[in-house]
């Protein structure tokens, strides 16, 4: 019953613009049309900072892609693992990336994605790379979810 | 397995009962089976849901109550023995203690860290799963599993609030009550899931403090019960609401034999069937002879399967906790 009444609000939410699942701090609402604010670490090949304005790699040009579908200008901030997670934290950026591993230990700080992409190290051993978003910002979290399943179908 | 399970000790019992306590140890085995099931299954969609984590906390912790049922249908079964004079049948109050015990630390912890979550205002991130290709929130799987774990609770307690009584089993009556609390767990996760989705972070811990409030309180009541059975308090009908009747059927009863002046009897719950001591005082001049108290000793037997230990006491003046009158005057001495 009480998924019944969960299943009619979430349909009648929906219905009239609102997001289900929503972002508590209106993360998405916000990006979208506007502007997409995204750390970057490096961790090569999948981020690689050589001195320019952008970072390239695997990973920033996937978010090129969910920005661009965002319809939404990205901000780079370029800095350590500590200091874009505690920036993240405080809600200073929206997305932070780096080659982070699905069992990274930041993920105290923020929320993982679904791992996007399975890559095999020299070792023989498979990783599984993640990005990480605000915690608790479901609606991005959902968004940016099914743009990385779509783009690489994991 | 018939043979060895229709008795509780000595006690044979009636063929009534019988069909209970095997009705009961079935439902008992479905319950274990149900809650493997459940459990793997919260298990495998919880995700960062404070509340699931409650609940699946929950499941795991309804484990015991059925455990220990049938491990103590088990042990009370066995005649008593010289190094156990009074039987086995205090394992179901030892059984009924560390179910308590177990559910009031659980609920402690967990009221812990769901208020630490409110505190720290932590949101409670909940993403996509893949199924069959398909990709879909993880909250509406959650909600999805919950919303399963609902009907078959509430059947199990109906059915075992029965036989409870039906078999004076306060374990079973403990089993009973924590499916109750079950389901409504279920029904407050997905509130709390429901309320992420609404973008609402504070719904999953509330949920969480809502549940975990009433694990703790189902340990408190349990304990209580537990702690006063094996205290030896009188003894009360299955869900200690009131006095058993028999210890005024069995007073009732005696006072009715012709040599009998007055009588008063002290009764005490083994776990299932009763311990009696009566204290009866003869008419005066009159001694009761051996076959007297014997016949009056089966009677008392004859009044409730659940009387086999009994005592009788003649004595001069009834004791004052058995309803006589001198204020200085214990069972233990007179005069």
């Amino acid at each position: 019953m009480a998924l019944a009444s969960a299943a009619v609000a979430a349909v009648a939410l929906t219905g009239c613009g609102m997001q289900f699942p929503n972002d508590p701090e209106g993360t998405l609402e916000r990006v979208r049309g506007d502007v997409l604010r995204v750390g970057a670490t490096e961790h090569r090949p999948y981020v690689e900072l050589d001195g320019v304005d952008e970072p390239t790699g695997s990973e920033p040009a996937l978010v090129e892609e969910f920005a661009e579908r965002l319809d939404a200008d990205i901000a780079w901030t370029m800095g350590s693992e500590a200091e874009l997670l505690d920036a993240l934290e405080q809600g200073e950026l929206d997305l932070v990336i780096g080659g982070f591993l699905h069992d990274t230990p930041w993920a105290e700080h923020g929320a993982t994605t679904r791992p996007y992409v399975e890559a095999q190290t020299a070792d023989g051993s498979t990783e599984q790379h993640v990005m990480i978003v605000p915690m608790g910002e479901n609606a991005f979290l959902v968004e940016l979810e099914t743009f990385l399943h779509e783009e690489t179908g994991a | 397995m018939k043979a060895r399970t229709d008795r509780f000790g000595r006690t044979e019992l009636p063929e009534r009962q019988q069909r209970a306590l095997q009705r009961a140890i079935r439902i008992e085995w479905a319950t274990i089976g149900f809650l493997a099931v459940a459990i793997t299954a919260v298990g495998l969609v919880m995700g960062g849901s404070q509340a699931m984590k409650a609940a699946w906390i929950e499941d795991l912790l309804s484990l015991a109550p059925p455990f220990a049922f049938l491990l103590a249908v088990r042990l009370v079964n066995k005649t008593p023995t010289r190094k156990y004079p009074y039987g086995f049948h205090r394992s179901v109050g030892v059984a009924h203690l560390v179910a308590g015990v177990a559910l009031f630390a659980m609920g402690g912890f967990l009221i812990y860290d769901s208020v630490s979550g409110l505190l720290m205002a932590e949101h409670p991130p909940i993403g996509t799963v893949v199924i069959f290709g398909q990709q879909l929130w993880l909250g509406w799987l959650m909600m999805g599993v919950m919303a399963l774990t609902i009907p078959l609770p509430i059947w199990f307690g109906k059915v075992k609030m029965q036989l409870a009584e039906e078999l004076h089993d306060k374990v079973l009556y403990a089993d009973a009550d924590m499916n109750k609390a079950d389901w409504m767990t279920a029904a407050g996760s997905i509130v709390g899931v429901a309320g992420i989705g609404l973008g609402l972070w504070w719904a999953d811990s509330a949920a969480a403090l809502f549940i975990s409030v009433s694990i703790l309180w189902d340990g408190v009541k349990n304990m209580k019960a537990a702690i006063t059975d094996l205290m030896d308090t009188r003894a009360t009908t299955f869900d200690d609401g009131k006095p058993h009747p028999d210890a005024a059927e069995i007073d009732d009863y005696l006072r009715g034999l012709p040599w009998v002046a007055e009588a008063g009897s002290r009764v005490r719950d083994q776990g299932h069937v009763f311990h009696v001591e009566s204290f009866v005082v003869p008419r005066h001049g009159m001694h009761p002879t051996m076959q007297q108290l014997l016949d009056a000793r089966d009677g008392c037997i004859d009044l409730d399967w659940k009387i086999q230990d009994i005592v009788l006491v003649p004595i001069d003046e009834l004791p004052e906790e058995v309803g006589g009158a001198g204020a200085d005057h214990q069972s233990e001495r007179n005069r």
